[in-house]
């Protein structure tokens, strides 16, 4: 597999270790790695690839093992293959280091993932609510905040019984949620 | 009635009671009958709806016809439309505007959003029910509705106007101490607008029973000066 890999990506790969690399197609590729080496592979990846675009920094709640899985998308306009880099953080306390300093578009990802799953990346300029600026709720996107019972605590419904409803319900039907 | 409101009328001539309901009644209908005829959207939309507003809006569907056509400023508006889900930043927003807008004021809900949340009725973040929040004249079901629907729905309005029926914002003053409530629950109790409602009450002689309560006392403890001091006799007089 590894043959199709253009040779710096491949000399890359191989200067990180612990390093599980899968490729998904041509254009795309996936890396798994240690929290530790992550920015040392974005200084390599920008440096000597030229992978100048990260277009997005995407968390995903793992209630299971406690973790955070943090994926990082890159992409190089020399190369053109989309590098997915994912890494895993303990959920408390919850801290990573920004890579406000290797991307600047860092910044904004790494504030919406603070307000919405509650990581804290140290580093960056602004930890400030983005969006949420006027919720004092827990983080929204964590998998333990029940949107369906906050919703059902917050508000009231409007009723809504209309004539074929009542019929249905005559016979003994129902709404099913 | 507060002693301020008694001093400014005794400036002018005090009517009386029935004589003015009277004269009023003649006049509110010629008023009405023309404002039907004659109303200003607030160039205001949220959530999808708003595409549904161009056409109406334009040569195709050309709304003027019924003399309705978008305004810039909510001092000049006579219809508030809600053309989707809202926020509860976004609700801040609405009620900000609605309480700018002059009286008589309409508010009209488009799409099963405002209704009870439409698609997102799990969302954490948009409102389910605007009723409860702001008074609502006229709903539009669907999601989205279009604009015949609209259209029909504005016909609807202007047909309440002209027989006297749309009379919800009187409802904000008869009742602003709940609608208040329901807008701290959201917002926080330290939740307050520039906007004098109680004392706009007053003085379009809508204060009711349940005009103040205990979510308005709240005001006292949050709201600015210039909310909650009464008016200086100074300058009444
Ligand atoms: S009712 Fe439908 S079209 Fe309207 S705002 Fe809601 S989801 Fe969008």
């Amino acid at each position: 597999m590894s043959q199709q890999l253009p040779k710096i990506l491949e000399s890359i790969i191989q200067e990180i270790p612990n390093l599980i690399f899968k490729e998904q197609d041509r254009h795309r590729l996936r890396l798994e790695l240690q929290k530790e080496t992550l920015p040392a592979l974005l200084e390599l990846l920008k440096g000597r690839a030229g992978y100048l675009h990260l277009s997005a920094i995407s968390c995903v709640d793992w209630p299971e093992t406690d973790e955070f899985e943090l994926v990082y998308h890159l992409w190089s306009y020399e190369i053109k293959t989309l590098i997915s880099a994912h890494i895993h953080i303990p959920k408390k306390p919850g801290h990573y280091i920004s890579v406000y300093d290797i991307y600047t578009p860092a910044a904004f990802f790494e504030r919406d993932i603070h307000e919405m799953f509650g990581v804290y990346f140290e580093g960056a300029p602004d930890m400030e609510p983005f969006i949420l600026t006027e919720w004092y709720g827990p983080p929204p996107m964590l998998k333990s905040f029940s949107s369906l019972d906050y919703v059902k605590d917050t508000f009231k419904w409007q009723e809504y019984s209309p004539d074929w409803l009542k019929d249905i319900e005559a016979k003994g039907g129902k709404v099913v949620e | 009635m507060t002693t301020n409101i008694q001093m400014k009328s005794e400036t002018c001539r005090t009517p009386d009671k029935e004589e003015r309901s009277l004269l009023r009644q003649v006049l509110d209908k010629i008023a009405d009958h023309c404002r039907a005829r004659s109303l200003f959207i607030l160039h205001y939309c949220t959530g999808c709806g708003a595409i549904e507003l161009p056409p109406t809006i334009t040569s195709r569907f050309d709304a003027e016809r019924l003399g309705i056509q978008p305004m810039v400023t909510p001092r000049q508006a006579d219809i508030l439309l809600i053309t989707g889900y809202l926020s509860i930043k976004t609700l801040k927003r609405v009620i900000l505007t609605y309480e700018q807008m002059a009286s008589p004021k309409y508010v009209i809900g488009m799409g099963s959003c405002t209704i009870n949340g439409g698609m997102y009725w799990q969302s954490y973040a948009t409102v389910k029910r605007l009723l409860e929040y702001i008074p609502v004249d006229i709903y539009m079901a669907g999601c989205m509705p279009r604009p015949e629907a609209i259209q029909q729905g504005f016909l609807q309005l202007m047909d309440n106007i002209d027989k006297g029926h749309a009379n919800t914002w009187k409802d904000y003053y008869h009742n602003y101490d709940e609608y208040l409530g329901n807008q701290q629950g959201l917002f926080g109790p330290d939740w307050h607008t520039p906007t004098d409602v109680i004392a706009e009450a007053r003085h379009y002689q809508l204060f009711g029973e349940k005009t103040i309560g205990e979510h308005t006392a709240l005001l006292a403890k949050f709201a600015s000066e210039y909310v909650t001091k009464p008016i200086p006799k100074e300058i009444i007089a």
